[in-house]
């Protein structure tokens, strides 16, 4: 997802290179480049949401841990350990690969893991993206 | 790369008319829809023999930094185009395709400008337009029966095969499983373990094809252009393939065409689509078969979105709409996700 900075600047810059100088009409004109105005200090004022980055490290940790159970150490190594989304997206395409030497219990038990990691990744992301209930 | 002018397109279309004299373009518009390519409308006057000839035109340019990147080709269009000419299928004729840079400053090519509407059945205008011509009943019948003639189309025969023909089996699912992690690849940003499982599963799941077909790619309402309750053209084709028929089918019955409406692609009932298609085609509708496909648009809906949003992103392109599908990726990541139950 975009920062919320980055889409604020372009945003802003939208408002005030494209919209506005096309507007002919005075009131929305002047509008227009008051919106841009104002969006300057609302990016100044916003955060970007650090307790969704938090919830998905401590998801992704947890599933790496569990994971690295469930295979009993058969898990392929992680080229860098430090990134976990990349770890994660390494370990799927290698449980798939290996889906016939690990057997069919072995895999589920895995890729349950992995799905039930995957949904709490969604969950975070769709604070932001979900529609409002 | 900057837009075409007014006067870069009249002397274009000159030069394609050197008989015609007094040539003048009018109602020229730069239409708001299309993601990929810009596409210009306009009529054409001039006097040629002592005669007012009047022609509508749509132009149809590659603006170099479009939704599909090199997936993208103008010139496949302009040949599926002109291929599909003395066919049942309704398209637009093609007149002119130029590939060179310094006429308009990327590839482009000219086509008949179909008279009729496409009301965008995203709008609630538009909804409310196909909910009321589905009552009426000739819309859903022409909607099912143009699937139904590309389907049947003899696609040696009109010399489609340059598309690339997949060999039996799982080849065309796995195809466009390659060609749609192919622009994730071109435009991921950093790694996405929900979008990995999904791609996994469909690589482990792809179904074999019961007949090859010339496919649309996006046949919905909204890439119709309508006139007196009947398709008068289907146009947007820039997903063409030779592959399996469900891959249309799984997109009319699709969620993701409808939004909220009950009907499937806010135009036709489920049951009458089902059985009429089935009569026409003479196929078998494999629901299990559909699901996958759906399962796979979702995966080319996560490609599109991360390809606008990454151009964007790269600053290759400034338009706000593509931004804004930064925020549509999880929600598909999601539909996808519950569809293969988490």
């Amino acid at each position: 997802m975009l920062s919320a900075h980055h889409l604020l600047d372009e945003i802003i810059g939208s408002l005030r290179n494209v919209i506005a100088p096309a507007v002919p009409d005075p009131y929305p004109k002047a509008q227009a480049y008051m919106a841009a105005v104002i969006l300057e200090f609302i990016s100044r004022q916003v955060e970007e949401r650090h307790d969704i980055t938090r919830e998905k490290e401590q998801a992704l940790n947890e599933s790496l841990r569990d994971l690295t159970a469930i295979l009993a150490g058969k898990e392929p190594p992680a080229t860098d350990p430090t990134d976990r989304e990349a770890r994660l997206c390494r370990l799927i395409e290698w449980l798939y690969s290996e889906k016939d030497r690990l057997g069919p219990q072995t895999f589920a038990l895995a890729n349950r893991r992995v799905r039930e990691a995957l949904r709490q990744l969604l969950d975070q992301e769709l604070q932001v993206a979900g529609k409002p209930e | 790369m900057s837009q075409p002018t007014q006067e870069q397109i009249t002397a274009y279309v000159q030069s394609k008319l050197p008989h015609a004299k007094d040539l003048t373009l009018t109602q020229f518009t730069q239409t708001a829809g299309g993601w990929s390519h810009e596409i210009y409308t306009f009529y054409a006057h001039w006097q040629e023999d002592g005669q007012k000839v009047t022609r509508g035109l749509c132009l149809r340019r590659d603006p170099g930094a479009g939704l599909l990147r090199n997936l993208s080709d103008l010139k496949e269009q302009y040949r599926v185009l002109q291929a599909l000419e003395p066919t049942p299928v309704p398209t637009p004729k093609v007149y002119w395709y130029e590939d060179d840079p310094a006429i308009l400053g990327g590839p482009f090519f000219v086509m008949e400008k179909v008279e009729g509407e496409v009301p965008n059945p995203w709008s609630k205008i538009g909804k409310q337009y196909y909910a009321e011509a589905a009552k009426r009943g000739k819309l859903p019948r022409s909607f099912i029966e143009t699937l139904a003639a590309l389907h049947n189309l003899d696609w040696r025969a009109a010399g489609l095969d340059f598309l690339g023909v997949p060999e039996a089996g799982t080849d065309f699912a796995l195809r466009e499983v390659a060609k749609w992690e192919s622009l994730i690849q071109q435009s991921l940003r950093k790694p996405e373990p929900v979008l990995t499982e999904v791609l996994m599963w469909l690589k482990a799941n792809a179904p074999k094809t019961q007949r090859l077909a010339f496919i649309h790619g996006a046949y919905r309402t909204g890439n119709l252009i309508v006139k007196d309750d009947e398709l008068a053209a289907l146009i947007d084709w820039e997903l063409q393939v030779l592959g399996d028929p469900m891959y249309d089918v799984a997109y009319v019955l699709s969620d993701l065409n409808r939004e909220g409406s009950p009907l499937l692609s806010c135009v036709v009932e489920r049951e009458l689509f089902l059985d009429s298609y089935q009569q026409l085609t003479g196929l078998t509708v494999d629901l299990e078969v559909c699901r996958y496909y759906e399962i796979l648009y979702m995966m080319r809906s996560t490609a599109f979105w991360l390809s606008a949003s990454g151009l964007f992103a790269e600053g290759k392109n400034k338009d706000l709409r593509l931004a804004r599908t930064t925020y549509s990726v999880p929600v598909v990541l999601d539909m996808a996700a519950k569809a293969l139950g988490f």
